[in-house]
């Protein structure tokens, strides 16, 4: 699902997946088209991606045009189209870049089952977690919640949530849970039940993760509000790209800014070229001034495809342009493109 | 303490009115300021000696065990109990939960760690500026049967324990021979601990051996017997891939419910299987051997081996989880002529020649970091001051022991005359008076019926509920 005819690195796919946030493999997945896809698959191991790689080799599905980078065949491409027509397509994978979905998913388990053994008053029942720091979070919630209602609200939330859903994922996201006299499903369990593989089901369960993150986040009143608001940030971007953006934001020139934050210049340059990726309303002509932006589209006039841009052609043109204009217009180019 | 307060806080703190056997001669001997070696059978309650010491001494009690899995179903089970202030402490904790556990060590009464975590400097000022009760070496035969050429931190154990000067400390552990009885206390320099040993004998299981031909012979053997015995049933295997493999085949075969269970599931998983077998939502369960130590169920009626476990007291321990409530169970271990080939290369595993414990050593001197496994388990012994020649003495050593486990284990399978009494022969026991409800002899067939264990007539699965229904049943009060 990662790849096309065009051909593409396929580290850099990995970086993407497992949400490795160098600038590099931010501008991959934008050239890609998958940035979605950022840290959608966290902690999975090169050694896994690599696997499934060759067996895509194997088959048949994906060719090796130079080292390292990899293209879909044609027999690929089909196989990729009628897999999209037939598998189960994440829709809120978004939700992994300004969210931490991953722990929510674990503190909201242990709430849910909390909540749930709570309702039939039970106290004696083995947690799903025995992490005592996300034991202490449940415990701290728990504390502040109205037991003789908390039961009733949170069926009403799932309910009015799971309704907004497609099948069959109400029954996958009901099913997965663990609670009073109700262990909750595996993904293998649920595979067989539904007909799928246990990956699809994976998948699933990862974007209704996300789904209800997003969710949540329109519902402040919610009782597991509190829960996700200390996840959630309010970009996608790191703390101290933020600030440097902030700060370019004052009007300060790059250099003034990497004065004023005691940063390297090209640190700063990382800042700003990660914020231009992930953020689209990026003061573009502010920081390249339109000089630069005309020297370099009148550059790059006749070549349509972004990616195939190279830096020497500016070196001829314009020897002393620094690669940070020529990525930031690249970026600004592929952004404008893709609006 | 006087004994009428112990059994006063048994019954108020478990509910319970009598110690299971072993456990009040334990506490007892530790209350009374002795070290002591434990070995009690699978099911006897060990977790419940330290718990009770803990809660009558003031300090820490640290448990030191194993497996993540198994810490996490020690945590889990103690937080059922009510115990509150248990952690363990292990990688898959984040960096900042672990500096916070680090620094409340005092606000815990029970702390789960493993050798090599313990040994961590942070980790360890932690745990010495913190009063200890009681240290625990959980599942202490660990020390012999890995210590040497798998996990050579539970070598250190015995300099660990000395650093840290707890009051107490309490080996524990299901099966152990004489053998493995000394290296325990010769490693954890405690010669003078008080040894509290009970039979390794669970006469209320059946034991069977079916030699079967070939894989093909072993699958409908296996399939035959979890559809006519009477369950619930555990079955354990070798390997990862098969248990999987096999779980799908029976549920898809036999219409039971199966599941897999093995170190490559994630932890959610690994909850909801074991919470399905307990609450009887599941017919049978294939393991993996290192997996399931945390299954607490007392009414498994079957245990099968598809393979050949890597030693005797393996096989007792595993074969322990059944009729854990006392009523008549039974193992079957399954054997095809080759089996042992598949222990010998889990033994050559951990197997090294004199050259490459040279070669290691050599690596060493030119401060090369080892990345394979090997190469990671010598590095102790270098960091440690051993010699080339004292390794190798070891690694022979080790390997000479793991023959004769499987030299003995094959003696059990292959057995002429009584099993139990081969078994228990092992553990210095004397042989038992074979009778018709002790074992399967050469040649005869398993006593299914006589035993009463045939499966009952099993009513169809019902389908799944809505999930509406199942959220009314999660959260809503009188659903």
């Amino acid at each position: 699902m990662m790849f096309s005819t065009e051909p593409r690195r396929a580290k850099a796919v990995f970086n993407v997946l497992r949400g490795r946030r160098t600038v590099s493999t931010l501008f991959a997945g934008l050239t890609y088209d998958c940035l979605s896809a950022l840290d959608s698959w966290h902690g999975v191991p090169m050694e896994k991606f690599l696997a499934s790689l060759q067996e895509l080799l194997t088959a048949g599905d994906l060719a090796t045009p130079m080292e390292g980078y990899v293209q879909l065949t044609t027999a690929g491409a089909a196989h990729k189209e009628q897999l999209q027509a037939t598998l189960y397509q994440p829709v809120a994978f978004r939700a992994f870049q300004t969210i931490d979905v991953r722990r929510f998913t674990a503190i909201s388990a242990l709430a849910l089952q909390v909540a749930s053994q709570a309702v039939h008053h039970q106290n004696r029942y083995y947690p799903l977690t025995t992490d005592p720091g996300i034991q202490a979070i449940v415990k701290q919630w728990f504390r502040r919640q109205t037991v003789a209602h908390l039961g009733e609200q949170l069926h009403t939330e799932l309910t009015t949530f799971l309704q907004s859903l497609p099948a069959p994922l109400p029954t996958v996201f009901v099913a997965s849970i663990s609670g009073f006299e109700n262990p909750g499903q595996t993904d293998q369990q649920l595979a067989t039940q539904l007909d799928k593989t246990p990956l699809e089901i994976l998948v699933m369960r990862k974007d209704l993760a996300c789904r209800w993150c997003l969710w949540l986040e329109t519902q402040p009143q919610s009782c597991l509000a509190t829960l996700l608001q200390p996840l959630v940030k309010s970009n996608p971007v790191t703390p101290s790209a933020w600030q440097t953006y902030q700060t370019v934001q004052q009007g300060l020139t790059v250099e003034q800014v990497a004065i004023q934050r005691r940063l390297k210049l090209s640190t700063v340059r990382e800042h700003l070229l990660e914020v231009a990726i992930l953020v689209p309303t990026f003061p573009y002509t502010q920081v390249l001034t339109p000089a630069r932006v005309q020297t370099l589209t009148e550059i790059f006039a006749d070549q349509p495809v972004v990616a195939n841009w190279r830096f020497e052609q500016v070196q001829t043109v314009a020897p002393e342009m620094d690669f940070f204009w020529f990525r930031l217009f690249q970026i600004m180019r592929c952004q404008t493109n893709a609006a | 303490m006087q004994r009428e307060q112990i059994y006063q806080l048994l019954k108020q703190k478990y509910g319970f009115d009598e110690f299971r056997p072993g456990q009040y001669e334990v506490i007892s001997q530790l209350l009374a300021g002795q070290d002591v070696l434990a070995v009690l059978p699978t099911g006897t309650g060990k977790s419940l000696i330290y718990q009770l010491v803990g809660t009558i001494m003031p300090g820490l009690v640290v448990v030191v065990s194993p497996l993540i899995s198994l810490m996490q179903d020690q945590v889990a089970r103690l937080n059922y109990q009510g115990e509150k202030q248990v952690a363990a402490l292990t990688s898959q904790l984040s960096f900042g939960t672990r500096q916070q556990v680090l620094r409340h060590l005092n606000a815990y009464k029970f702390l789960f760690v493993s050798p090599e975590m313990l040994k961590q400097p942070e980790v360890l000022a932690a745990v010495q500026a913190t009063p200890i009760a009681l240290f625990v070496v959980d599942e202490a035969h660990c020390i012999s049967t890995w210590g040497p050429d798998f996990r050579p931190d539970y070598l250190a154990l015995g300099q660990l324990r000395e650093q840290l000067q707890p009051q107490r400390t309490l080996m524990l552990t299901a099966t152990a021979t004489t053998q493995v009885r000394q290296d325990i206390l010769a490693q954890l320099r405690l010669p003078a601990a008080q040894q509290v040993v009970y039979s390794a004998n669970r006469p209320n299981i059946y034991l069977g051996v079916a030699a079967v031909a070939n894989e093909d012979e072993k699958r409908q053997m296996l399939q035959q017997l979890v559809v006519t015995v009477k369950g619930p049933t555990i079955v354990y295997f070798s390997s990862k891939r098969q248990t999987d493999l096999i779980a799908e085949w029976l549920q898809s075969t036999t219409g039971l419910r199966v599941a897999g269970y093995h170190a490559g599931l994630s932890g959610e998983d690994r909850f909801k299987i074991q919470q399905q077998f307990m609450a009887g939502q599941l017919d049978v369960i294939c393991a993996t051997s290192a997996f399931g130590m945390g299954i607490d169920k007392a009414d498994i009626r079957l245990v099968i081996h598809y393979h050949l476990p890597t030693s005797l007291a393996d096989y007792v321990q595993e074969i322990g989880r059944a009729g854990r409530d006392g009523g008549q169970s039974l193992a079957v271990l399954l054997y095809a002529p080759g089996d042992e080939q598949l222990v010998r290369n889990l033994n050559d595993l951990t197997s090294a020649s004199a050259n490459e414990i040279t070669q290691a050593f050599q690596l060493y001197q030119q401060n090369i970091t080892p990345h394979d496994d090997l190469g990671q388990v010598l590095q102790f012994y270098w960091e440690h001051d051993y010699t080339v020649e004292q390794v190798t003495k070891i690694f022979e050593k080790r390997q000479r022991g793991k023959n004769d486990e499987l030299r003995q284990l094959l003696a059990y399978v292959q057995a002429e005359g009584c099993r139990r009494a081969v078994l228990l022969a092992h553990f210095d026991e004397p042989a038992p008076t074979h009778t018709n409800e002790c074992c399967q002899l050469k040649g005869d067939s398993l006593p299914v019926a006589a035993l009463n264990l045939q499966a009952p007539l099993r009513a169809q699965t019902p389908p799944n509920p809505a999930w509406e229904s199942i959220l009314d049943q999660l959260f809503l009060q009188n659903s």
